[in-house]
């Protein structure tokens, strides 16, 4: 790597002292924590609907919250969505993934925490 | 069960077993160290989610920049009807709420085989090391022929100062002077965006500068998004205040003069709007890592965002070119799949095998009406690549007042999204 002699020379960056405040406890405490497990299913699928309805689903000042309900009933929203006469920006999403994508996305959407809905309903 | 003598062992023995595995071990001891350049939407959404969903993962982000202005609702900045301050972003949320490590620098160069990336800060130049790196720069505007000068016939295809700059080039104009706008070849940041401005434009030189006209240059030979919402401002909502001419490359450019030229004929104007052809940001540039068709933009693997020169480098946002479009939502939308990748790859495995991503925008055509566009992509084994799913593909049915509301609801939502 070049360097220009009238710059400073360069200086390495190394993990700095908080993080290794972090090792400590993984240590004694084990390793899952430190490394995560396999995604759950249907968490990057869902993560795509996180644009517009928040992350981890939970809207803020507009659309609504899509997180901690009903995977049944999210599901069969979502599968009406793509079988209706397109007219909502929601009915051409819905189309984008499979039945079996919809079916993963309502499952893990139910396991987050619920968000708190504003007066708007769709 | 959690005694510090049975943990000991229990890491001993990982250590030997983990002698295959070096991303893995060194992740129990040290924390796997992704560093992120560019701090945009894509940028900024990576090194969220590598946080968020990573866990135990030392994930530092560098701008060059304190805050990032988004262009999402700048067009409305621009003719006044917003202030700035709605569409600045800044990365204290990143960094308290989610734990990213921020450096307000720029990126010089990379070096792959050290994977050290080389950065200018106010205090010096430090060499970053990591163990995988995320490029999500932007574009980088080729230059046009003749005397360009971005400073004053601005292209506002970056928010920020040259937002205020074209918005005060508006202002002053006067009645029955005309505003020129030229539209660069596809692919370019925002397939919508240049029929938006138009629109909003020629709704604010309608509404306030009674007689001036906008006359739109398009390099395209036709409109390339919406083509029946923006085909219809033009032609109708917008007739005799805007001209579209297409198939108007821009052949060289006065900016002192106030003049372009075109197969289509020369152009004068008040004020000159550029928005000129684009390619893969400088940084992606130098590394060595644009290799598609067209000489502009760097391939990568769909699955990971991980170039096709070096696997540990991974582009996303406008710079990568798997061809599909180039937005602030799309880059949010890739960031998920990439960082959900590169976790994967810190314990051993395989990335998802089918992501899905999503382009969603919403585009003022009116100062009280907004339309929209979606487009979403799945990935085909076959020949490895994001094919766009027909089925999701639409443009609204006509402008709304409902969409203007739905524009910044999704704003909102898309900036607490990456930034927050």
């Amino acid at each position: 790597m070049k360097t220009q002699p009238s710059l400073s020379p360069i200086r390495r960056v190394r993990p700095s002292l908080p993080q290794l405040a972090i090792l400590i406890p993984a240590l004694l405490g084990g390793f899952s924590s430190a490394l995560q497990a396999t995604p759950p299913p249907g968490r990057l699928l869902a993560a795509q609907c996180f644009q517009c309805h928040g992350t981890n689903g939970q809207a803020v000042g507009g659309f609504e919250s899509i997180s901690g309900k009903s995977a049944t009933a999210m599901l069969k929203e979502l599968l009406e969505m793509s079988r209706r006469r397109p007219e909502s920006i929601m009915d051409l999403q819905a189309r984008a993934y499979t039945p079996d994508q919809l079916r993963l996305i309502s499952i893990y959407l139910a396991t987050l925490p619920a968000g708190s809905d504003d007066q708007n309903d769709d | 069960m959690n005694s510090p003598r049975r943990d000991f062992l229990r890491f001993a023995g990982l250590a030997s077993a983990a002698f295959a595995l070096p991303q893995a071990i060194r992740a129990a001891t040290t924390p796997p160290r992704v560093l992120v350049i560019g701090g945009g939407f894509g940028g900024a959404t990576v090194a969220k989610y590598l946080k968020l969903w990573g866990g135990n993962v030392d994930v530092t982000l560098i701008d060059r920049n304190s805050e990032h202005y988004a262009c999402i609702l700048s067009n409305l900045v621009v003719t006044g009807s917003l202030p700035m301050d709605r569409i600045k972003l800044n990365y204290t949320s990143l960094q308290t709420k989610r734990g990213v490590n921020f450096v307000q620098g720029e990126a010089l160069s990379v070096d792959p085989d050290a994977r050290e990336v080389t950065v200018r800060t106010s205090s010096g130049r430090y060499a970053y090391s990591y163990d995988k790196l995320v490029l999500a720069p932007g574009v980088e505007f080729i230059t046009p022929d003749g005397a360009y000068n971005a400073d004053l016939t601005p292209h506002a295809w970056k928010a920020g100062p040259q937002t205020l700059l074209l918005k005060s080039q508006l202002a002053a104009i006067a009645a029955k002077q005309t505003f020129v706008m030229t539209i660069p070849k596809s692919p370019y940041r925002c397939p919508p965006g240049p029929y938006e401005r138009a629109c909003t434009i020629a709704d604010y030189l309608k509404r306030k500068k009674k007689g001036a006209k906008i006359i739109v240059l398009d390099a395209n030979a036709s409109i390339q998004a919406e083509p029946i919402n923006f085909g219809n401002a033009f032609a109708k909502t917008y007739k005799g205040v805007l001209t579209y001419i297409p198939n108007a490359p821009v052949t060289s450019v006065d900016s002192t003069a106030k003049s372009i030229i075109t197969p289509k004929g020369t152009f004068k104007g008040a004020v000159i709007n550029v928005i000129p052809n684009q390619r893969a940001g400088q940084i992606v540039t130098s590394a060595g890592l644009v290799n598609d068709p067209s000489n502009r933009w760097a391939l990568v693997d769909p699955l990971t965002y991980a170039s096709t020169v070096h696997p540990d480098i991974h582009i996303l946002g406008d710079s990568q070119g798997t061809g599909q479009p180039k937005s602030g939502h799309m880059a949010n939308s890739q960031a998920k799949v990439c960082a959900d990748a590169i976790i994967r790859s810190f314990t051993g495995e395989a990335p998802d095998p089918l992501p899905v991503t999503s382009s969603a925008c919403f585009s003022p055509i009116t100062s009280t009406t907004a339309s929209w566009l979606t487009a979403s992509f799945q990935y085909d084994p076959v020949s490895k690549t994001m094919k766009r799913v027909e089925a999701s593909f639409a443009e609204a049915p006509k402008p709304t007042s409902d969409g203007m509301q739905q524009m910044f609801q999704w704003a909102n939502n898309i900036f607490a999204d990456s930034f927050s």
